[in-house]
């Protein structure tokens, strides 16, 4: 954040006041020591003093030169906002936008609702963990060029994420308007050139009615499937200057759009070859955006009496219905259609990699398995940035949201299904459900290994808290890299409660866009719960700041394994494969040396600790403790010294 | 070229692997470890970054097997530190001696077995 107020003008009036000031300080000073600056002697003597008529009539107020106003564009600009139904904006206080921030205060009453952050990064992420659990966006705010320096890795991620967030950063269009200094700094030609190419759109609005209409255009190009991070510049003037044709300013009419259906005859024609398959299988990874995307999926799959695999990009299916394979990959190698939803990564879903020193890859498929898609993240891509993926070969390839042609392709399966077809499916699906239920005895078992360990096993930790908070409303909201023991244990049934990942791996992501969701989840008095790293912890643990300030329940659980650990495990692979020093691989990788108290670093931002916990007989008592916080309405961190994964 | 007798450690290996949870080998013969030193070894070398201090497993790029009271038999447990099939590094002898991996298998048959579930948690 800067914190600077522009320089006033160095305007001829403004000078002569100040003459006048020091011309008549100079008549009273006392002299000045022997071995004073200077400087100051030399600037009392620049000013040549102007007799009494030039000083009244030059410091009498010009009619030109207004020193107040009634109203402001930023007051225009907080309608618009506001017309959008937009709740909250994250904003990490600058003056390149604080003719918007005044508005929002004193013409809007604090509406949308100004969340406090102390870091753009936290801000933008507590948009996109907000908007995944809402179905809907939140605006953020920053300075033009520092501000959003600091939020483009955030909106990388929720590019990547494929996550509607609105980002407006200040900036002063006129170069003859900037006072010296911070205004010049603070400053681009083409400010949103930083995020273009993870951005779907951005604008820099040069009147208030092409704000108006640009704003109106970012929201609904950034909630359009594939969904996505906009941007929109404000300026400097536009926002603080009287409003100078009020009569003609116009909000616009918002209509959402309707996400597109993939065509009928190519979901007809993908309904044939799934009604034909001997092993047909659903791979997903982010078709919920409403509860509706849940039950839509699961109809399919019980239609078809095939196994799902969910990639958890979203919560698509339930966890522990009968025909949730998500721990069962051999099935793509089993399968003769595959039916791919709205998958981020299909190649690496259905090939095999090895990072070895030739890095190896070959399909996972059986030969002449088919494989259809259907989604929309390929219609809107850019070239930079290799979000992508690899190319990956396809039979049947529809362009249509998932969660919008489900209900097409889900009848057009069952028109397809006679008596014989319907055994075929019962007989499959009673192998899958059996094939599900051992694996949920499998986890319970390996769950149990090491149980009474300190550190704490991830499993654990997992497990008790599940037991605690199952009989809740409630949602989790953030995990850390490889932890799927909540999917392996827990009962997920509703959209809400899970949200999915990072999107762009970028970290930093997991306590921020936790607390978003936990935002989103407040008014709906659900029990947010989040895992995240602790080195995910240390890039924003001034998002506790926030969480305090807010007074936003979050249950926040450190999966402290004091270390980064995925790049432990990278370097020691390296290690290894050079055939040497593989036990010095915390060098730059751990976070000890001092550990870090996690929960001390909680008390310091006003948030309740717990921890940290070694013991895992004390889990439990810590856990009831943080978790009847929460319920309160307050945030709480519980600090779990864990085993690595 | 993998021959037949790595091919067969290697598919016995992978089953053994693949099921998750652990069992113990009806006929295991191996050298005589020392499973004290396994379990250095097996914290200092990095064994438990993906495989758990309790030998539980955990992930890497992929899933990484539950060693604890492994049912692999010590061959085909030193064919896979030495070549594995997946993303984990080979383990050449530069960085581990036969006999570090004879105590390393010492160790992870050492571990305790799993509690039940059932007498760990309700959500169990």
């Amino acid at each position: 954040m800067s914190a600077h107020r522009r320089s006033p003008q160095a305007s001829r009036r403004n000078f002569l006041k100040g003459a006048g000031l020091v011309g008549a300080a100079a008549a009273v000073a006392p002299s000045a020591p022997a071995n004073a600056m200077p400087a100051i002697q030399s600037e009392k003597s620049i000013a040549a003093l102007p007799g009494p008529r030039q000083i009244a009539a030059e410091t009498m107020p010009p009619p030109s030169d207004p020193v107040n106003q009634t109203s402001s564009g930023g007051d225009f600009m907080t309608d618009v906002l506001n017309s959008l139904g937009i709740e909250y904006i994250a904003i990490n206080c600058a003056s390149s936008y604080r003719g918007l921030h005044e508005a929002i205060i004193n013409h809007g009453n604090n509406k949308p609702e100004i969340i406090t952050c102390v870091h753009e990064d936290i801000a933008v992420h507590m948009a996109q963990g907000y908007a995944k659990i809402e179905s809907r966006p939140l605006a953020m705010a920053c300075h033009g060029t520092v501000g959003l320096q600091h939020a483009a890795m955030a909106m990388y991620n929720a590019w990547c994420d494929r996550a509607p967030v609105i980002v407006f950063g200040g900036n002063m269009m006129e170069a003859d308007k900037r006072g010296p200094g911070a205004d010049w700094l603070h400053s681009a030609v083409d400010i949103g050139e930083l995020v273009r190419e993870f951005t779907k759109w951005d604008d820099q609005p040069a009147s208030l009615q092409h704000f108006a209409e640009s704003t109106a255009r970012a929201y609904k190009i950034a909630t359009t499937p594939p969904m996505g991070p906009v941007f929109i510049a404000l300026d400097a003037e536009l926002q603080e200057n009287p409003i100078p044709n009020a009569e003609s300013l116009r909000i616009p009419k918002f209509e959402q759009v309707i996400p597109p259906q993939g065509d009928s005859a190519a979901l007809a024609e993908a309904a044939k070859m799934l009604a034909e398959a001997q092993n047909p299988l659903i791979v997903c990874d982010r078709v919920a955006r409403t509860p509706a995307g849940v039950a839509r999926l699961v109809d399919l799959a019980e239609t078809l009496q095939c196994g799902v695999i969910d990639y958890r990009g979203r919560m698509n299916f339930p966890s522990r219905h009968p025909l949730n394979q998500s721990f069962n990959r051999a099935l793509i190698g089993q399968a003769d259609v595959i039916l791919a939803i709205e998958m981020n990564d299909l190649w690496g879903a259905v090939n095999t990699f090895r990072d070895r020193i030739e890095r190896q890859s070959r399909p996972a498929t059986k030969p002449g398995a088919k494989i259809i898609t259907l989604g929309v993240r390929d219609l809107y891509l850019k070239s930079n940035y290799q979000d992508f993926g690899r190319w990956q070969d396809v039979d049947l390839d529809i362009a249509g949201d998932g969660e919008a042609s489900l209900p097409v392709l889900t009848e057009a399966v069952k028109h397809l299904m006679d008596e014989g077809r319907k055994a075929a499916c019962a007989a499959r699906g009673q192998k899958l459900a059996a094939a599900h239920l051992a694996m949920v005895e499998h986890s319970k078992t390996d769950a149990a290994i090491g149980w009474d360990a300190s550190p704490i096993t991830t499993a654990r930790m997992c497990a008790e808290v599940y037991d605690q908070i199952k009989d809740e409303d409630w949602s989790l909201v953030g995990t850390t890299i490889g932890l799927s023991w909540p999917h392996r244990l827990w009962d997920f049934r509703k959209r809400y409660q899970w949200n999915g990942l990072s999107g762009g791996g970028g970290v930093g992501y997991n306590l921020p866009a936790s607390l978003g969701a936990a935002l989103a989840n407040q008014k709906h008095s659900r029990f947010t719960v989040a895992f995240g790293g602790d080195g995910d912890f240390m890039y924003n643990p001034g998002t506790l700041w926030t969480a305090a300030h807010h007074k936003i329940p979050i249950l926040y659980i450190v999966h402290n394994n004091r270390a980064y650990h995925q790049e432990y495990m990278y370097l020691t692979a390296m290690a290894v494969r050079h055939g040497r020093g593989v036990d010095r691989m915390d060098i730059g990788t751990t976070l000890i040396e001092p550990n870090i108290d996690y929960a001390t670093v909680a008390r310091g931002m006003g948030v309740q600790g717990e921890g940290p916990i070694t013991d895992p007989n004390d889990l439990g008592p810590a856990l009831a403790r943080a978790i009847a916080l929460v319920k309160s309405g307050e945030p709480a961190v519980v600090d779990v010294v864990t085993d690595p994964r | 070229m993998i021959g037949p007798k790595r091919f067969a450690l290697i598919a016995l290996a992978m089953a053994v692997l693949c099921a998750s949870a652990p069992v113990v080998a009806a006929d295991q013969v191996g050298p005589q470890g020392d499973a004290v030193n396994g379990k250095r070894i097996y914290l200092k070398d990095a064994c438990f970054t993906c495989h758990g201090r309790s030998g539980q497993g955990g992930v890497f790029r992929g899933p990484a097997p539950i060693l604890a009271q492994t049912a692999l038999p010590f061959d085909g447990f030193r064919e896979l530190v030495r070549d594995p099939p997946g993303d984990m590094p080979g383990y050449s002898g530069a960085v581990l001696s036969d006999k570090d991996i004879a105590d390393i298998y010492a160790f992870v048959e050492s571990l305790p077995r799993p509690r039940s579930p059932k007498e760990i948690s309700s959500s169990q």
